[in-house]
């Protein structure tokens, strides 16, 4: 059963009540949230996620909910909460959606490590991955959100799951997030692709979700190996370039961008130093997303 | 005369002529290149002056032992002491 399968009243009714049990990828999250933002968004962005079977079981328990303070009567905010532990300050009610998105990317990147984590986008084509890391206005997610509108496999925008087992990548496929220029850039890209209402003034400025292709939601079990390692650049204005990079120094990079590549130790290391022996690692600049397109089409496989 | 510090636990991976090495005791990563690396990957053999290091990696990297590179060498040595990958026995 999809989240789709729900009107929007039996929807609202179940986060409000006992909690909707999403599947995303390997993980289930249990949300409770009476804020309407909350079961809208839901239900435009997860229209095609499962629900997970509803045995009692989820890896975590999330809600969403007003603060009990007076505040709400002149500047309404929002609180999330993690098994009944508040981790962040209240953010406007406004935001609620975007905080739900920033709270479950929390609750996987500080306690899942069973993978090695890195803020990184993945993507898929004819079973070879791209993985694309994601330093401050890197442009990783227009660059995520492109390709997976020109038939690339979402396996996720901001989180790389790879296993501890054989470095497979474990797709967490969720909505993509825009901010900014970002938002205009992808509805003028792909005007069929359907975007939540920005929500303006949050700690990333203007914020707004692309839903995943209903294709790579549906294909959230197939794991794929990684072939490449592409460090984006957005340059308003800059040519098109792709310049190989030495894996050494990628190394470095990746772990800058890793989560949890510390708390793994020597393990860690390992499995950073078998990611980068896997792939061909490059600097990427773009500036325009036809172009960027065409590059990625003609990345060949690695030379193992 | 040098060592791998006592204290180091060092994992290796190397990529043409650069090298990583992340030390388990620290639990830091360091980006090393060649010189540095071959010096503390004959130190892991076995501690050694500055002068048989001078004669193995002149040899290594085919170039003369002279005294460039052997300030070279004393100061890669010190480098990599501050990192506490290794540590100076002569006293």
């Amino acid at each position: 059963m999809n989240v789709s399968d729900l009107n929007h009243s039996e929807l609202r009714s179940l986060l409000k009540s006992t909690g909707l049990t999403l599947q995303t990828g390997p993980f289930i999250t249990h949300i409770q949230s009476s804020i309407s933002s909350v079961s809208e968004n839901i239900a435009l962005l997860y229209a095609d996620h499962a629900l997970a079977e509803d045995n009692g079981f989820a890896d975590f328990h999330v809600q969403l909910a007003p603060p009990g303070n007076l505040r709400h009567w002149f500047r309404p905010q929002v609180l999330f909460s993690f098994d009944n532990r508040i981790p962040f300050k209240p953010l406007p009610l406004d935001q609620a959606f975007p905080m739900l998105e920033w709270g479950m990317n929390w609750c996987v990147s500080g306690h899942s490590h069973q993978y090695l984590i890195l803020h990184a986008a993945v993507l898929e084509m004819q079973g070879r991955a791209v993985i694309l890391p994601a330093p401050p206005g890197s442009g990783k997610s227009t660059l995520c959100a492109a390709l997976a509108n020109r038939g690339w496999r979402l396996l996720s925008d901001e989180l790389t799951l790879i296993s501890k087992a054989g470095g497979a990548l474990v797709p967490l496929c969720r909505p993509v997030s825009l901010k900014n220029q970002s938002i205009q850039v992808i509805r003028n890209f792909e005007p069929t692709a359907v975007l939540s209402r920005a929500v303006r003034d949050t700690v990333k400025g203007t914020v707004a979700h692309m839903k995943p292709p209903a294709t790579s939601v549906a294909q959230s079990q197939l794991t794929a190996m990684p072939a490449w390692i592409v460090f984006p650049k957005y340059q308003a204005g800059a040519e098109t370039q792709l310049a190989m990079q030495p894996k050494s120094r990628a190394f470095m990079q990746m772990i800058e961008n890793a989560f949890n590549y510390s708390l793994l130790g020597a393990q860690g290391f390992h499995m950073m130093t078998d990611l980068i022996d896997r792939c061909d690692c490059y600097d990427f600049t773009y500036s325009n997303l036809d172009e960027a397109i065409a590059v990625f089409a003609d990345l060949t496989p690695p030379a193992i | 005369m040098w060592q791998v510090a006592k204290n180091a636990s060092l994992h290796f991976h190397s990529w043409n002529d650069e090298f990583v090495v992340y030390n388990s005791a620290s639990g830091d990563t360091h980006l090393l290149g060649m010189l540095a690396a071959q010096s503390v990957i004959r130190l892991q053999d076995a501690p050694s002056n500055i002068s048989d290091l001078l004669d193995t990696i002149s040899q290594l990297l085919q170039i003369q032992p002279d005294d460039e590179l052997k300030e070279m060498i004393e100061k890669t040595l010190i480098d990599l002491s501050c990192l506490g990958i290794v540590e100076n026995i002569t006293h």
